[in-house]
């Protein structure tokens, strides 16, 4: 009875999965033979390029000032916690474009803060500088509100134990708290990379140069059609999914019971 | 030793304490389920804060104001093991230890000292989440000794384990308070783990109050109320 039911779950996960990934059966639409000559390939890997690295940097950043925050949101009292939460949630409601139309301003050269950077050599638009810029502020929210549910996944207790047992915060933090929370890091680190590495709105405003791959997927859209669109998309895949999927297979490999 | 006077407000009553604690002596804090025993013992590790009062032990001032978690020279064990599920027994046991004050040989020494008393051979490579709830309680004593705590708090840390558990893990604890100097307070609702593990004197709580205070054989004498005399009487 057990083993029928199992099956039967799964069977039913199955069926999820195949109408979640219906969509890309368009990828053997009839639509003509795909386009990957070299004045398709050549923008398309420098799109790969601009892509990976600097979204790399964004989820630098983002780890970077993201997980204190995260951690100090999570010790917060409701009321306060309530405030932060709207904050992060600003951002991630905002449509994309309205969020790129305010970036551009905010930062671009008729802002006092795009002046100031100007000033010393940072130009926020249309540069590496506005892509990691954007990103950062797609993905920021995202990373933040899953990493206070990792770190509120941790019993208190233990922390607390752990501060007994003469550690410092912050090594409790690197010892028990961060260990206990990786799962929930990594799969917070995953939303918000796919967030931003698979970002339009927001980039076509902010950086149309160097063109990251959504953008370069809505040039080769409109340079030339549909077959220079779907070779790129598979690259798209199969460059933007490996590292988020590994990070979840490291955090299940060490996840303890 | 540790002076202490515990204010602290609860919805139902005040929970109002005062502790005198010679080095190296037992005392049992006795009395109903949600008298306020645990809350006193909370108040002394820093779990939770007093609302009032003071806590002193030795030249150590705890309270107030608050004194840092991980700057209070104590151990303290629940009815929770609380090992840190991530780390193997052996990285649990030597967690507290500190690095700077002793040397490798020192440490390594100390610890298989506490493997071996405490029985944790077979055990000291398995994952912390892999074993069962009564070796985690050992291996939650030896991790809390291993810090070589001068106070050591008890709050029902026998709660759910078989009678010869209890007096192993309870023969444990006096073995290492006369070798390691430290005092104890242990709270409980069953007078008999108390006798056995703070024979010299007791404090029986009700509502947030010290009801009596004495040795065990003047409270079983004499008992200050109904609900003590109905607490102490054996089953």
């Amino acid at each position: 009875m057990r083993v029928n039911r199992r099956w039967l779950a799964r069977a039913g996960a199955t069926i999820f999965a195949l109408v979640l990934l219906y969509p890309f059966t368009a990828l053997f639409a009839n639509i003509g033979p795909w386009q990957w000559g070299q004045d398709v390939r050549g923008p398309a890997l420098s799109s790969v390029r601009v892509s990976l690295l600097l979204t790399g940097c964004a989820m630098g950043v983002i780890v970077a000032m993201g997980t204190p925050v995260a951690a100090y949101i999570a010790r917060c009292q409701t009321g306060e916690r309530l405030l932060w939460q709207a904050v992060l949630l600003i951002p991630i409601l905002l449509p994309p474009l309205a969020l790129g139309i305010l970036l551009t301003l905010a930062f671009g050269p008729y802002g006092a803060v795009g002046e100031c950077l100007e000033h010393f050599g940072i130009v926020m638009t249309n540069s590496a500088p506005a892509f990691v810029c954007t990103q950062v502020y797609v993905g920021m929210g995202y990373y933040v509100l899953g990493a206070v549910a990792a770190f509120d996944a941790v019993p208190v207790m233990l922390q607390k134990q752990a501060a007994l047992l003469g550690l410092a915060p912050w090594k409790v933090f690197l010892r028990v708290t961060l260990p206990l929370s990786r799962l929930g890091l990594a799969v917070a680190l995953s939303i918000a990379w796919v967030r931003a590495i698979g970002e339009f709105g927001a980039v076509v405003v902010t950086a149309y140069y160097p063109s990251g791959m959504p953008v370069q997927l809505w040039v080769n859209l409109q340079s030339f059609g549909l077959p220079a669109v779907m070779p790129l998309l598979v690259v798209f895949l199969a460059v933007a999914l490996p590292l988020p999927w590994l990070v979840h297979v490291l955090a299940q490999r060490h996840r303890h019971a | 030793m540790l002076k202490a006077q515990i204010i602290k407000k609860r919805r139902e009553f005040h929970v109002n304490v005062s502790l005198d604690l010679v080095r190296g002596t037992s005392l049992g804090l006795f009395g109903a389920s949600g008298a306020g025993k645990s809350t006193v013992l909370a108040c002394i590790a820093g779990i939770e804060e007093p609302d009032d009062g003071y806590v002193k032990l030795g030249d150590l001032q705890f309270f107030p104001p608050s004194r840092p978690l991980h700057k209070r020279p104590i151990g303290y064990l629940t009815q929770e093991p609380g090992l840190f599920p991530h780390l193997r027994v052996s990285e649990n046991v030597s967690f507290g230890v500190p690095k700077e004050r002793t040397t490798n040989i020192e440490k390594s020494r100390w610890i298989e000292t506490l493997r071996d008393r405490l029985q944790l051979g077979p055990l000291w490579h398995a994952p912390a989440s892999l074993i069962s709830g009564g070796q985690a309680r050992r291996v939650s004593l030896a991790r809390m000794l291993a810090r070589r705590p001068a106070l050591v708090l008890l709050d029902e840390p026998f709660a759910g384990l078989d009678r010869q558990l209890v007096r192993e893990l309870i023969d444990d604890l006096i073995f290492w308070s006369r070798t390691l100097g430290f005092s104890m307070i242990a709270v409980d609702h069953q007078a008999e783990v108390l006798k056995r593990l703070c024979p010299e004197q007791a404090i029986a709580l009700e509502e947030g109050e010290i009801v009596q205070r004495g040795r065990w054989d003047e409270l079983d004498a004499a008992p200050a109320t109904a609900l003590l005399r109905s607490l102490l009487n054996p089953l």
